[in-house]
């Protein structure tokens, strides 16, 4: 069977498998190896710098030394830490993310969980985000500094000199509190309702996506101006009689499209950082809400796993973004000079 | 015992911008619409809110023998389990009482030597089996021997827990603990689970669902997250528990918390300390508001054992320079009562004013720094909106009476490493609990043997040692007064705010501890969630 379809379609094969965009996939998983594996190696170092082991910071400061002692027996913290870090390590290979050192329960479906939730916030946060910052970024460098652009400017400020977890708060007051449009804390599941679901996302989403509107939005329309302003093409589109917003939209848009994807890419990790805080705030339980418990509490393997799952989802962020490049500009060749 | 640590500064600055000013009230107070339209009635659903950085927090399960927070957790724990005894207290706080709740009597015999717990009859656990004297007895084995600060301090003779019949179980002490009743409400071997279930289950799995015979048995549990818990059919008061259904949420502080509340997400929340939301929610008038009455005063803790406060005269010195009713006053409105002793108000053996305390003196201050050619302190605490409050005004004051000061602030482990280290010279940390031989309060501050006392008193450990063992209540006020004298002269560490935190409910809710007073017998008060009840929505 496979001989025969390997006989029938050899060449298709042979292309596909030599495709300069799959070998780039290929380049940067095999990237993403030592950058995952550093990642868990500086977590697990920092951790143990970090005053206090987990039997400490779970018994609290009147424990006493033989109560110390015995706990880090019992959680088996009592082995040297490169002892435990290679036997997670050995675990995590094989797809096996271990146990909790703190609750003992494994950690991979507890993970699992907990990605669903942040996995969801983040994409909504980035939904909004992005689908206001363009439509407003471009109607700002339609016309710069006129009113449009200067009310523009004048959110955008405002919104990235506002801290995410204050805005969270003001929106709850506002929008919980006051006029009770969104439930103040809480997740409900897809499963038990859509409409639920996107309503208990939509305040910690909104406070996550808003620095982000701003920031995108300075971005692309200062990245626009230029773009108009500047650039041959844009001088050439004019010259044949192309409408302004033609111009705008197909053309500078296009070209400004790789800051932003750029600017994306490496936001990520900001992203994720915004959420340990809102699903405290907001009593979603995310990945974030377990990042935190786990540094609380010293549990490096739930730590470490968080950390893998975010390195991860950085190398996947960063290889979409360039396969993007090659959407927007099909001269772009991986792999290629 | 772990203690809370504040929310992150930023969620304490957002509190304080959003915060307004109210009114305040001295000691335990109850405040807003608790008063209820009728008699209590059954049916309805609660969701208490628990700040993630204390009893929201419960990493290693509910298990008694195997929950490492479990002081912190004594809300949940007494929803699944009930206990044992249990702390009352009249409405406003007064008359306050361990007694005997699963438990039916006990009997304390050999001058403290000999406790016997009885319990009631025909109780079982929520998987049918039998709730009886070897269960009891199989608990406290496990519990004893637990990794958590929660685990008694029990001088136990050689094969001292012993059962006596299917209701007695028999506990034998090497010397007189007669403060073995009190303790057990903060105690674990005080939470009674299951053996049955424990072995079928396992140790992981019945940490994650416990079975125990309290008003409540688990629906789902996502540690340190959320607790749902439902109606226990079979629990052993006829008509209770009221309600139907009790969720425990973990939130992020004190202001998402207090929001969650005014947008109806919650109907209640425990352990309330940022002050500037205390008044809000008294001016609002929206929610009840119950400050529980102070058992823990803040102490300042001075290191007797090393430079400067090896010298009496820099410990006095420190006395004279401190004025704790201008920081009560001052940052606090006068909330919180000011304590000279060990115990606050709402505690047993408080006394308001200790023989040969000194006080306030500045003059006083700034002549024994003189005597000493100038005086250098370290300050330090953890991390707490409070308690960092009162050391700014701690450090303030003690500079104006020419002390130069230097305050830090820890976080829990390089607090412990601090005292590990015995290098410290004085930390503002909070002393005693309801009674003071139970928990880890007045020993862990004083007792020559701990690691966090920075006192080395023989005849001081004799006052404490005494005053644990004899059962007279009498006796043990005189030595407890004793020892507060005896710390007053030394001058070994001034007392102050006596500090507790306040329970909030939304309207329509009611319940012990939850609307009405009673004393926190280590951290937050104890909840009575069987008698908690909600009046029907509109």
């Amino acid at each position: 069977m496979t001989a025969a379809v390997g006989g029938r379609e050899p060449g298709r094969l042979a292309t596909a498998l030599g495709s300069p965009a799959l070998r780039m996939v290929g380049k940067r998983a095999l990237m993403a190896i030592p950058i995952v594996l550093g990642a868990s190696i500086l977590t697990f170092w920092v951790l143990s710098l970090i005053p206090g082991g987990a039997a400490q910071q779970l018994l609290g400061a009147d424990a006493t030394a033989e109560q110390i002692a015995a706990l880090e027996q019992r959680l088996g913290l009592d082995q040297p830490g490169p002892v435990r870090y290679l036997q997670w390590l050995g675990g995590a290979v094989t797809g096996d993310l271990g146990n909790s050192v703190v609750s003992g329960q494994p950690v991979t479906p507890v993970l699992g969980a907990r990605l669903a939730v942040t996995g969801q916030l983040v994409g909504m946060a980035f939904l909004i985000s992005l689908g206001l910052a363009v439509p407003v970024a471009l109607l700002a460098a339609h016309r710069p500094n006129h009113l449009f652009d200067r009310i523009s400017m004048l959110v955008s400020i405002t919104g990235l000199s506002v801290a995410n977890y204050v805005l969270a708060l003001l929106l709850v007051l506002v929008l919980a509190v006051q006029f009770t449009v969104f439930p103040a804390i809480g997740f409900v599941p897809m499963s038990e309702s859509v409409a639920g679901n996107l309503q208990s996302l939509t305040l910690p989403a909104v406070a996550i996506a808003f620095p982000l509107f701003c920031f995108y939005t300075r971005f692309l329309r200062g990245d626009l101006v230029d773009q108009m302003q500047g650039e041959d093409y844009i001088t050439t589109a004019r010259a044949k009689g192309i409408g302004p917003w033609q111009v705008l939209v197909r053309h500078a848009l296009r070209n400004s499209a790789f800051g932003l994807i750029t600017v994306v890419g490496l936001n990520l990790g900001t992203l994720i950082g915004a959420t340990v805080i809102i699903e405290q705030i907001f009593a979603l339980p995310g990945l974030g809400q377990l990042l935190l418990q786990a540094i609380n509490t010293r549990d490096f393997v739930v730590v470490q796993a968080c950390v893998v799952v975010f390195a991860v989802i950085a190398v996947l962020a960063n290889l979409v973004a360039d396969l993007l490049y090659a959407v927007l500009d099909p001269r772009i060749r991986y792999g290629s000079r | 015992m772990r203690r809370r640590h504040h929310l992150p500064a930023l969620l304490l600055a957002a509190a304080l911008v959003l915060a307004g000013c109210g009114g305040a009230a001295d000691g335990g107070a109850l405040d807003g619409p608790a008063t209820p339209s009728g008699p209590p009635q059954s049916g309805g659903e609660l969701t208490v809110l628990e700040d993630g950085a204390f009893a929201g927090g419960w990493p290693t399960g509910l298990d008694p023998a195997t929950n490492t927070t479990g002081g912190a957790n004594v809300t949940q724990m007494s929803a699944i389990y009930g206990g044992l005894f249990r702390l009352e207290a009249d409405d406003d706080g007064a008359n306050a009482a361990v007694v005997p709740h699963q438990a039916e009597s006990t009997e304390i015999a050999d001058e403290g030597r000999t406790v016997r717990i009885t319990l009631r009859e025909g109780l079982t656990f929520s998987d049918g089996t039998p709730f009886d004297a070897e269960a009891v007895a199989f608990n406290f084995r496990r519990a004893v021997d637990a990794p958590c600060t929660c685990s008694p301090n029990w001088p136990l003779a050689q094969d001292g827990i012993a059962t006596d019949g299917p209701r007695t179980v028999v506990l034998r002490f090497e010397r007189p603990y007669a403060a073995v009743i009190n303790a057990m409400p903060v105690t674990n071997v005080n939470w009674i689970a299951s053996p049955t279930a424990l072995q079928e289950k396992g140790e992981d799995a019945f940490a994650i669902e416990p079975v125990g015979a309290g008003p409540f048995t688990v629906v789902s549990n996502q540690l340190s997250s959320e607790l749902v818990l439902e109606r226990n059919p079979d629990y052993f008061k006829e008509g209770r528990p009221y309600l139907d259904r009790l969720t425990f949420q973990s939130i992020g502080g004190d202001q998402p918390a207090y929001q969650a509340l005014l947008a109806g997400q919650a109907q209640a929340y425990e352990g309330l300390t940022t002050t500037p939301l205390l008044d809000q929610a008294r001016s609002q008038g929206r929610l009840s508001v119950a400050v529980q009455p102070a058992t823990s005063p803040y102490v300042v803790q001075l290191n007797t054992k090393a430079a400067p406060f090896d010298d009496p005269r820099a410990r006095e010195a420190i006395y004279a320079a401190t004025d704790f009713d201008a920081i009560a006053q001052g940052l606090f409105g006068g909330e919180f009562p000011v304590s000279q002793s060990f115990t606050g108000p709402g505690g047993l053996f408080h006394s308001d004013a200790v023989p040969g305390y000194t006080g306030h003196d500045p003059e006083r201050a700034r002549a024994l720094v003189g005597e000493l050619g100038g005086l250098e302190v370290e300050l330090g605490t953890l991390g707490s909106y409070v308690a960092q409050q009162v050391m700014t005004a701690l450090q303030t004051q003690w500079q104006e009476a020419g002390i130069t000061v230097r305050t830090e602030t820890y976080e829990l482990s390089t607090l412990v490493q601090e005292f590990n280290s015995g290098n410290w010279q004085s930390m503002l940390q909070t002393a005693g609990s309801w009674d003071p031989a139970s928990g880890v309060g007045v020993n862990f501050r004083f007792n020559a043997d701990s690691p966090f006392s920075g006192v080395a008193d023989p005849e001081l450990d004799a006052l404490f040692d005494q005053a644990a063992a004899s059962v007279d209540p009498a006796e043990r006020q005189e030595l407890y007064d004793a020892a507060g004298a005896r710390i007053a002269e030394q001058h070994y560490a001034p007392f102050g705010l006596a500090f507790a935190p306040a329970n909030l409910a939304a309207p329509g809710v009611y319940g012990p501890g939850l609307t009405t007073l009673i004393p926190p017998i280590v951290v937050n008060s104890g909840v009575h969630w069987d008698e908690v009840w909600r009046e029907p929505q509109q």
